[in-house]
């Protein structure tokens, strides 16, 4: 049997690299350990979020499966931060997991180019520092040409449950240990993370009475910018609270806690800290807000949101009954800890290609970061690149002013990851251009150019666009006679405080904008917001120029004395593609870039690349 | 890389009292040409005697410059060399003025890196250049943090953490709107806001743009008590400001004026006499000495010849080993020649004056050895960073002023986080200008570390 590309796990990295493949018409393999794996969630039944939901956007931009099956699967549908301006707006939808599994299933069935394999992978075959493919527990030598590894937290999974430890890939399954011991033979670093993931209780145990109810949007907003207008019968979550009860649980027990016990090694995401975590921590906090989240429409199993944690099974039991509401309930699945290896990604280019082994990729957990949207974006570049470079075209890097995608590449292959890595609105500089709502404006092109959507799809997502663009084209032409002003542009009366579309369209002298729902809100902002964008950009775009100026892969750092000691050390082991991502690196200072520039001068490196 | 056009002191001022400013890149003749209006076309590669003069017709200084067209200049740019009085105030003009009208700041080793670059020198000397570069950074630093010592650091360093904190609240909101944290209220960020602008127009008024800075070095006279400091003081302004007495520790605050020696402005600083133990008025006083002492340009450390190095004093001295300083060797018309405490001074002859503040003898001199050691001898780069950092912080301040004007506004209509973001950033971003520090950068670990994170 020979592929083309063998993408290994069919997690949410995996699932997205494999159709992106596919759909660039390589053939592709997918191996995953079982089928009942594809696009599982192990831990959040909630697709989106704060900044997550502008990956999902942008990953349905560049033709990705999520939003078309979060948008099927989803089962409350919120837009986050409505309150802020609409830069910062973020989606995010509860899900029906098993739903969305089967969604990602008859994705990847459908796909003609794609087959499905279950089995574990636990060697990697090469020639020569290149990939040619991988040893299968089952199927021994499958050869291909380029391999995208997305073994989420599998490769050497350890599980925590109080004293307990169980080698384990994630709950009920074991862990890939071959694999990674390959690996780390054949060269590759490996460092261990931890995470971890709340009980899930039986929903009929819990007294809802007593908690706040939580409702999605009255008028949901879809993922997908394929996806018309959603209907669906939403279901509400609901919210509770930890108190002096629960700490005091806590406390007392605190020493069979494998994170305090010393047990757990790894370093775990202080943004989603286990509740021993949490009271330890901030002791003067009386209370800790929970939320009860359904994890299918019909599933009989309930998400305690803001209960992780890996204390023993007995202690998780007193500390749920000790909360309001949850008096009576039963445990259906304890919450764990996780500890696995990830392969720290300053041994990676921003096309996700190992810099060791040529035509090795590595997307998703492995990589460092957490989350199943940081996972798909990963997955997809880790896709496209791999049938780009089959193709022999030049790779696909996005830019920190892109997408968020751009910010999360290039964050991996510039900073230490010491804790799992996960998007935030604030490490995007170019925050105010990166908004869920023109994510298709941004990344579109790119999604037709490498032909990963079919025509009558981007057609219809085109068109919309180009509405969008007349519409905004009249505003900065047509005048408007304003009470207090004269005439003025249409577009700077929008720009007012407290001035809606509406109130401008009503003044347009050839009549209102033919514009659908979500282009009219599309315009409306960019309009509100293209001061302070321009200001923004004016501010970001110090190193843009050295964005452009590549370093070889191979520069010399030891050799020049005048970089300092600790810029030497950092170039050495990033070893950064281009002069801005130089910069970027934590102790290296202007004069090292200066120094830098003079001695690519004199190796005649200067060329021009496409990033940024 | 040359799109922009740079400036710099290029030669720190010489014995004559000239310093020269380099422009180099497209618009530099422009920016000249500007700056000396009405004047007749440029001939290239020779000197002309003009007047230049600010955008509102103020006249800077009366100058000697040239132009260079490209390729043939010291870059291979467009340049203009200004040679003009060596004022610290008439430099930072003049390169304000430049940077007023399109130029931009030389980095260091800018000049030599374009001249590099454009092929001007040859292959083998790259490695000269980046070592030129990595030693003006260290000047650079070296100055910054010298500067830094004081109290302007600490103030900006304060405003800093102010901001910092409220920018974790802000983002914190944005990016953990679902979690149950602080949030920040409009009524705390324009109080902030407010009191941060007041206090960086402030800096502006005093430290950077009219204050000591922009007009001069600081030099310190310290010293034992009745080592004659004050009557030193006195002398070198030529008037009796400061009380001189008999009785040891008479002064208590310390006493600023100017003083010009040879074109320079300097401050010259007199403080408390320094003694083991005092009362407690005492030892405020010296304790205001010694930092004085510690953010100065030039130390003049004072003793009496009749007393000489005493224990107290080399000790005293030994605490400003690392810094800029001449010995004065006091009371000659006592003890002629300075005596035993002249011949064993502990810094050589070359950091050592003796002199009498009563006859008067010796001060010439003095005032030869100060010039040489700020202005001239081997602290030169160091006076030419001074320069730089001056103009730097002064542009980033006022960029930081700027920002929270807008902040301001934007409160006033009640803007939402991501655009109060944008101000603070900026804000932030300009202050560490002036810190060195990256603002940004470390608002998630200021997020993470004060407030409880994660569903
Ligand atoms: C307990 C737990 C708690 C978590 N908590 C959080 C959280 O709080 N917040 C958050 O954002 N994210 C959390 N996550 C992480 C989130 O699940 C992952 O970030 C995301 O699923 C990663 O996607 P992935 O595609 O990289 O890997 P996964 O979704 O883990 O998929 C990996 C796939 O690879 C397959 N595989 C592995 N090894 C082999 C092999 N050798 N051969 C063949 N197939 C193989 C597996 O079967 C699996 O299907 C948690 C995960 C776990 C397990
Ligand atoms: N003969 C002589 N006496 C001097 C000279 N300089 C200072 N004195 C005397 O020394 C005494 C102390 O002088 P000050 O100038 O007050 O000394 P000071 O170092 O400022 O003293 P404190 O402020 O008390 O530390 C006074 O009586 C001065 O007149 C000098 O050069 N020659
Ligand atoms: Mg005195």
């Amino acid at each position: 049997m020979k592929h083309d590309v063998i993408v290994v796990g069919g997690g949410h990295a995996g699932c997205e690299a494999a159709l992106a493949c596919a759909r660039m018409g390589v053939e592709t393999l997918l191996v995953t350990i079982s089928r009942g794996d594809i696009a599982r969630m192990p831990c959040n039944p909630a697709i989106g979020g704060l900044a997550k939901g502008q990956l999902v956007r942008e990953v349905d931009a560049l033709g990705g499966e999520m939003g078309l099956c979060i948008d099927r699967a989803g089962i409350q549908f919120r837009m986050l931060n409505r309150a802020k301006g609409p830069a910062v707006w973020s989606p995010r939808a509860q899900a029906d997991k098993a739903v969305y599994h089967e969604g990602m299933m008859s994705a990847i069935e459908a796909e003609k180019n794609l087959e499905l394999l279950e089995g574990e992978i636990t060697g990697l075959a090469m020639a020569g520092g290149v990939v040619t493919g991988v040893m299968s527990a089952e199927y021994g030598e499958l050869q291909a040409k380029k391999v995208i590894l997305a073994l989420g937290t599998f490769p050497n999974g350890l599980m925590h449950i109080g004293e307990k430890q169980i080698p384990g890939g994630r709950e009920g399954e074991p862990p890939s240990c071959g694999l990674s011991d390959r690996l780390s033979e054949a060269g590759i670093e490996r460092e261990r993370l931890k995470t971890g993931t709340p009980p899930r209780l039986v929903k009929g145990s819990i007294d809802f009475s007593r908690c706040e109810v939580q409702h999605g949007d009255e008028e949901p907003s879809p993922f997908s910018f394929r996806t018309g207008r959603l209907v669906v019968e939403q279901v509400p979550c609901h919210i509770t609270w930890t108190g002096e009860k629960t700490h005091a649980i806590i406390n007392a027990n605190i020493h069979r806690a494998p994170l305090f016990s010393g047990q757990i090694k790894g370093a775990g995401p202080r943004y989603c800290p286990s509740i021993e975590d949490k009271v330890v921590r901030f002791s003067e906090k009386p209370r800790h807000q929970i939320f009860l989240e359904p994890e299918g429409r019909d599933s009989e199993e309930i998400y305690v949101n803001g209960l992780s944690t890996s204390l023993p099974a007995d202690v998780q039991l007193e500390m749920v009954r000790s909360v309001p509401g949850l008096e009576g309930a039963e445990i259906a699945r304890y919450g764990y800890a996780i500890e696995y290896d990830f392969f720290p990604p300053h041994q990676i280019h921003s096309t996700l290609e190992s810099r060791k082994i040529a035509g090795l990729y590595f997307a998703g957990q492995v990589n460092g970061t957490s989350g199943y949207e940081e996972a798909a974006a990963q997955g997809l570049v880790a896709g496209i690149n791999a049938a780009l470079a089959l193709h022999g075209r030049t790779p696909f890097v996005l830019g920190r002013s892109e997408a968020y995608i751009g910010v999360l590449i290039d964050d991996l292959v510039t900073k230490e990851i010491r804790e799992p890595y996960r998007m935030f609105t604030s490490r995007a500089e170019y925050r105010l251009s990166l908004r869920q709502d023109n994510a298709d404006e941004r990344l579109l092109g790119y999604a037709v150019r490498f032909g990963l959507l079919p025509r009558g799809q981007w057609e219809g997502m085109i068109g919309a666009r180009k509405s969008v663009q007349r519409a905004r084209r009249r505003l900065e032409a047509e005048n408007v006679a304003v009470a207090d002003a004269g005439k003025m542009r249409a577009a700077r009366l929008l720009q007012r405080p407290g001035v809606s579309l509406e109130d401008v369209e009503r003044l347009l002298p050839d009549g209102p904008l033919a514009l659908g729902k979500r282009e009219r809100e599309s315009l409306e902002i960019y309009v509100k917001y293209r001061g302070y964008i321009r200001r923004q950009n004016r501010t970001a775009e110090k190193f843009k120029r050295m964005e452009r100026r590549r370093i070889p892969d191979d520069f010399p750092y030891v050799e020049i004395d005048a970089l300092s000691a600790e810029a030497r050390e950092m170039l050495g082991k990033f070893r950064p593609e281009t002069l801005g991502k130089a910069a970027r690196l934590a102790g290296v200072r202007n004069s090292d870039v200066s120094v830098l520039m003079v001695f690519l001068e004199k190796a005649g490196a200067w060329r021009d690349g496409d990033d940024g | 890389m040359h799109g922009d056009t740079i400036v710099a002191l290029s030669t720190p001022p010489g014995s004559s009292g000239i310093a020269v400013i380099r422009i180099s890149g497209p618009d530099a003749i422009g920016i000249l040409d500007t700056m000396a209006p009405g004047a007749r076309a440029w001939k290239p590669r020779t000197l002309h005697n003009r007047v230049l003069r600010d955008t509102g017709g103020e006249m800077l200084d009366d100058v000697v410059a040239a132009v260079f067209h490209g390729p043939n200049s010291y870059t291979g740019e467009d340049a203009a060399e200004i040679s003009c009085h060596g004022s610290m105030q008439i430099v930072s003009a003049i390169i304000e003025e430049s940077i007023g009208v399109g130029a931009r700041l030389a980095e260091p080793g800018e000049f030599t890196r374009r001249a590099y670059l454009s092929g001007k020198l040859d292959l083998a000397q790259a490695e000269a250049v980046a070592d030129l570069i990595a030693s003006e950074t260290r000047l650079q630093s070296q100055v910054a943090l010298e500067h830094l010592g004081g109290g302007l650091s600490k103030r900006i360093t304060a405003i800093e953490e102010r901001l910092r904190a409220k920018l974790a609240l802000v983002e914190a909101s944005i990016d953990f709107s679902e979690e149950d944290i602080e949030a920040y209220t409009m009524a705390d960020l324009v109080a902030v806001s407010d009191e941060t602008r007041r206090e960086i127009s402030e800096l502006l008024e005093s430290e950077v743009a009219g204050g000591k800075l922009r007009h001069g070095m600081r030099i310190t006279i310290t010293g034992p008590r009745n080592a004659g400091k004050s009557s030193l003081y006195n002398a070198l302004l030529g008037e009796e400001r400061a009380i001189v007495s008999p009785l040891p520790g008479t002064t208590r605050d310390v006493l600023r004026e100017r003083i010009h020696i040879g074109g320079f402005t300097y401050y010259l600083e007199d403080t408390a006499g320094l003694a083991e133990a005092g009362c407690e008025i005492e030892s405020e006083g010296m304790r205001r000495g010694r930092e004085a002492a510690s953010a100065a340009d030039l130390i003049l450390f004072v003793v009496d010849a009749g007393e000489g190095w005493t224990c107290g004093a080399l000790e005293e001295l030994e605490s400003h080993a690392d810094r800029n300083r001449l010995l004065v060797v006091n009371k000659t018309d006592l003890v002629p020649g300075g005596g035993e405490a002249a011949a064993g001074s502990p810094a050589g002859e070359l950091r050592t004056v003796t002199v009498s503040a009563v006859s008067g003898e010796g001060l010439g001199r003095l005032r030869e050895k100060i010039f040489e050691f700020t202005a001239n001898g081997e602290v030169s780069g160091v006076s030419r960073e001074r320069i730089a950092l001056n103009i730097r912080q002064g542009m980033a301040l006022r960029r930081a002023e700027e920002a929270l004007e807008r902040l301001g506004r934007e409160l006033g209509m009640n803007s939402p986080a991501e655009i109060l973001s944008l101000e603070i950033r900026e804000a932030l971003d300009a202050c560490g200008e002036v810190t060195g520090r990256s603002a940004a950068e470390d608002i998630l670990e200021e997020i993470f570390s004060n407030f409880c994170i994660g569903k």
